[in-house]
């Protein structure tokens, strides 16, 4: 049951300091910036698609997926590399950028965000990922469904997924062209995303960019993995060759059994 | 700030009245601004994309059927036939940054011609003094009009003017300073335990109200009493206090019938989803 004394209001309701005009800015933190391996620091890339996973699922499935080719990496300044290793792996808190399927038209780019990024920090991170140095045709961003935001009903044994798409892909979708994502419901009216999600959305609207969030539930379970993985299988990554390793399914099923996950920067 | 208009839509030159929301005690006013978007069947003309707001999206909150039209953090809308422009937050301001985002909104207001801007939002009721309820609900307002904060329009209607308020006092007077470019808040303003006459210029519709106000555009804010929880009936209350100001005729509305007001889809679930009866 929700303590009523200590717990944190609901997301509409605001405290002391959000309302007064004389709360001390927050201290100043030095601008995310990209790392490409490319020595071409003129380069724009164009892929045909970015994914972005944020959700637990999707880092997990697209982690493990093969071949791609890891061209770059986004660097948040507060977030320290100790404890991350040599070669990318899934316990990094980073932001690795691959390509997959590089050809001529058809490349597909993904963004594995490994680290949290708060709301504060995400508009700086869009605008890097998207209308910068990377100009993508379409954007599909995988993240979850935060149980404060959402204003109907979930069950922890329902897996479910939810999109919200920009008026660009609408129109593609009035134009009779397909969805990225197929046979998803639009997320509720009244129920909002935040964070870094909906900041990527966002800016893909106010860049006329064809793009769409999935939102799924909950964020660990085999079944979500299941319905995350069928979206990316059937439906984006069709026509593409690619392999995964067996081993995530087993990963992730151990992930999801562990009760009590430490997340700490003192333990590296 | 940058304003990205809708593939088609332009400005109406006409529009010359812009209505805002200012964050407060039980969202009134974002509440209010739904409505009035809801019931005038406002287009939705543009985006503002704000590096101080919080980001957000969510369905069309407005549509009864709602198919995907994406809601952001702060949208404009106009309604031509009553020559508004209305103005949506839906996430608060990045804490310490109130003041920028102020000044940001009143930069926008004075690109885009803006003469008069009507903020809306509420008081909590827990810091009232000597208010007098006998009456029911009643309407404050703080206006650009005179140099004491009052205006004859608002006074015509029965609103009192904003309890206290005084132009010289040192909170309200660095408000004034804080609204012109290049300044920076007072450091020993930050750490000082504010007082009770420090209460209203600590509140986000003053940080608007001051840099509307340097920026020579004239400013009213609309305020009412109240307290957390179901603030339904205040948005109500201050919608149609709003209609009254600015001269809105019932055939402006789109209502059903007697009732010119149109609730928005979204307000259906604004307190969660109901209990689960499996419970009982």
């Amino acid at each position: 049951m929700d303590d009523v004394i200590t717990d944190l209001p609901p997301p509409s309701r605001f405290l002391l300091e959000d309302l007064n005009n004389f709360t001390p800015r927050p201290p100043h933190l030095p601008s995310p910036f990209l790392v490409f391996s490319s020595p071409n620091s003129t380069k724009i890339f164009c892929p045909s698609i970015l994914i972005i996973a944020l959700s637990s699922p999707s880092l997990h499935f697209l982690h493990h997926l093969s071949p791609k080719t890891l061209i770059g990496t986004l660097i948040l300044p507060e977030i320290p590399f100790s404890g991350n290793s040599t070669k990318p792996s899934l316990k990094d808190k980073s932001c690795n950028i691959y390509t997959l399927n590089e050809k001529a038209d058809e490349t597909i780019m993904i963004a594995l965000v490994q680290f949290s990024v708060t709301s504060e920090r995400a508009h700086a991170v869009s605008k890097l990922l998207i209308g910068g140095k990377i100009n993508p045709r379409r954007v599909l961003i995988l993240d979850s469904v935060e149980r404060r935001n959402f204003r109907g009903k979930l069950s922890s044994d329902e897996a479910i997924a939810f999109k919200l798409v920009t008026s660009s892909e609408r129109g593609n979708l009035t134009a009779g062209d397909s969805s990225v994502v197929k046979g998803l419901d639009y997320y509720p009216s009244g129920s909002v995303v935040d964070g870094l999600g909906a900041a990527l959305l966002s800016r893909c609207e106010l860049k006329k960019i064809k793009g769409t969030l999935c939102v799924s539930w909950p964020d660990l379970g085999v079944p979500v993995m299941t319905l995350v993985k069928s979206l990316l299988v059937k439906d984006v990554l069709t026509g593409v060759s690619y392999s995964d390793d067996g081993d995530y399914e087993a990963e992730y099923l151990k992930l999801s059994r562990r009760k009590d996950r430490v997340d700490s920067d003192l333990y590296t | 700030m940058e304003f990205y208009l809708e593939e088609g839509r332009e400005l109406n030159p006409n529009s010359s009245t812009l209505i805002l929301p200012a964050l407060s005690v039980g969202n009134v006013g974002q509440l209010a601004v739904d409505l009035l978007i809801s019931s005038l069947k406002a287009d939705k003309i543009g985006c503002l994309d704000d590096p101080n707001v919080l980001p957000c999206v969510g369905n069309d909150a407005y549509s009864p059927a709602p198919a995907g039209k994406l809601a952001l953090p702060l949208e404009a809308y106009e309604s031509s036939s009553s020559a508004l422009t209305l103005v949506q937050q839906r996430s608060p301001v990045i804490k310490g940054m109130m003041i920028e985002y102020a000044k940001n909104m009143a930069n926008f207001a004075a690109a885009n011609g803006k003469k008069h801007v009507i903020i809306l939002s509420s008081l909590d009721f827990g810091r009232w003094k000597n208010i007098d309820m006998s009456s029911g609900m009643q309407m404050y307002y703080l206006s650009s009009s005179n140099a004491d904060g009052t205006d004859a329009d608002c006074e015509s209607l029965g609103w009192k003017s904003l309890q206290d308020y005084n132009p010289g006092q040192r909170m309200w007077k660095h408000l004034d300073e804080l609204a012109e470019e290049g300044s920076m808040i007072d450091e020993d303003f930050l750490f000082e335990e504010l007082e009770d006459e420090d209460y209203y210029p600590s509140l986000p519709f003053a940080a608007l109200f001051s840099c509307f106000k340097a920026k020579g555009i004239k400013v009213t804010c609309l305020l009412c009493y109240c307290s957390e929880g179901d603030n339904i009936p205040e948005a109500f209350y201050m919608a149609e206090a709003t209609s009254k100001f600015t001269g809105l005729n019932q055939n402006q509305f789109h209502g059903n019938g007697a009732d010119k007001w149109i609730a928005p889809f979204s307000w259906q679930s604004v307190y969660g989803p109901p209990a689960d009866m499996s419970l009982f």
